[in-house]
Order: C-alpha cells, then sequence, then structure tokens
C-alpha cells in the first residue's frame, strides 16, 4: 500500500522534473495530469521527462509501462514502487 | 548498443570542409576568415566554426553506429580549446545511458587534438531510435 505522504513526495519531485525539462515554472501536475493538459508535452518533450524521471530516481521502466499510465499519478506509483523492489 | 560502448572516428578540418562551411552559411566573421584579426586576438591563426565539429558528430550519428534508424534527440557541446584549418581531430565517444523505455541512447564525447592529446571540445548528445 503507498503513502499519501511518499506519492506526495514523488509528485513533487516529478513537477520540478516537468518544469527543468519543459521550461515552464507555472506546471503543476496533478495525478490526473495527462500529456493533453500541458502543451508542451509532445512526443520529443516526452522521451526527455521520461529520461530525466529515469535518471533523477535512478530507475528504469520498460516501454509497456510507460504506455501503460494513464496520468502522472500513476507514473508515480509506479516511480514509488520501483524504488521499493 | 549497450552502456559502455564505446567508438573513435578521426577527422581532418581540410581546407574544404572550411570553405564549404563559409560558402554555406555565410559566417565570415573575422575571427575565421582573417589571419591578422585572429592572431590580435591571441590565436594562432583562423579558428575554424565551431559548428564544423557539429557536423562531424552529424556524421558520427548518422554513418557511424551500428544502426542507422536514428535520429538525434538533443547535443550539447563545449568549446575548450580552438581548432585550426588542417588539425587532425579524433571523437572519443562512449554510452553513457539506455533508456529502454522510451528507445533512446545518451553519449558523452570528447574531441581531441590528434597531435597535441589536448582536448578541445566536449558534450553529451541524446539519440532516439526510430
Amino acid at each position: 500500500m503507498l503513502q499519501t505522504n511518499q506519492l506526495n513526495e514523488v509528485m513533487e519531485t516529478v513537477n520540478g522534473i516537468f518544469i527543468d525539462v519543459l521550461e515552464d515554472d507555472g506546471i503543476v501536475v496533478k495525478y490526473e495530469t495527462t500529456a493533453a493538459d500541458i502543451a508542451e508535452w509532445d512526443s520529443l518533450n516526452h522521451i526527455a521527462l521520461v529520461v530525466a524521471i529515469e535518471k533523477k530516481f535512478g530507475i528504469q521502466f520498460t516501454a509497456k509501462e510507460i504506455q501503460d499510465f494513464k496520468n502522472v499519478g500513476e507514473m508515480c506509483e509506479g516511480i514509488i514502487l520501483k524504488l521499493q523492489k | 548498443m549497450n552502456k559502455g560502448d564505446t567508438f573513435e572516428i578521426a577527422f581532418s578540418v581540410t581546407e574544404s570542409i572550411y570553405t564549404g562551411f563559409m560558402q554555406l552559411f555565410k559566417d565570415e566573421n573575422p575571427l575565421h576568415a582573417n589571419k591578422s584579426f585572429a592572431q590580435s586576438k591571441g590565436f594562432n591563426e583562423e579558428v575554424m566554426h565551431g559548428n564544423i565539429l557539429g557536423g562531424f558528430i552529424s556524421y558520427f550519428i548518422g554513418e557511424c553506429l551500428p544502426v542507422k534508424n536514428v535520429i538525434i534527440h538533443a547535443q550539447e557541446i563545449k568549446y575548450v580549446k580552438p581548432v585550426y584549418k588542417n588539425d587532425d581531430l579524433v571523437l572519443k565517444a562512449e554510452v553513457s545511458d539506455v533508456f529502454l523505455s522510451v528507445s533512446a541512447i545518451a553519449f558523452k564525447f570528447c574531441f581531441e587534438n590528434k597531435r597535441t592529446a589536448n582536448i578541445i571540445a566536449k558534450g553529451k548528445i541524446q539519440i532516439g531510435i526510430i
């Protein structure tokens, strides 16, 4: 079972990565945020975001895992699960 | 390609590369085109355009990797020392990361001057496998 504060911490770190990669200080990601909600989140930036997240947390996703995440929140939960392994 | 794989490719900054670059891109700044001006700024002679090295990187990614289905996502280069006409260079690149989830590969690289063994530029490249 994932702790809410753990999820919030990861979401905050991920938010910082979105701000850095997409160069937009105004970005605030929520659990349900998807690429449709952020104009700069195009296919190339998607790769840059995943690369930055994997490097920051020292984890590696599979292509299927990335495809299966429906929103930022699910990806953050995926990050936590990887960190627990 | 795997993390730790290395590549070495030799290049020469020939007269035709120098003049061709200038003719194509019209950068005739006196630092590149006027020997006296370049010397007045402390250089030995005309300094070659930094983006000639960008052309060599393009050749490396496009022609020297074991696969051709590649695209450059990003690259970063820091110029450390000047390059002069007829300098012989070696590009040394190493796979620094492989991101299987998004089919991306990161390299770190440097260009060395063959004669002096000095690093003249270094940086990072990220490519995608398409």
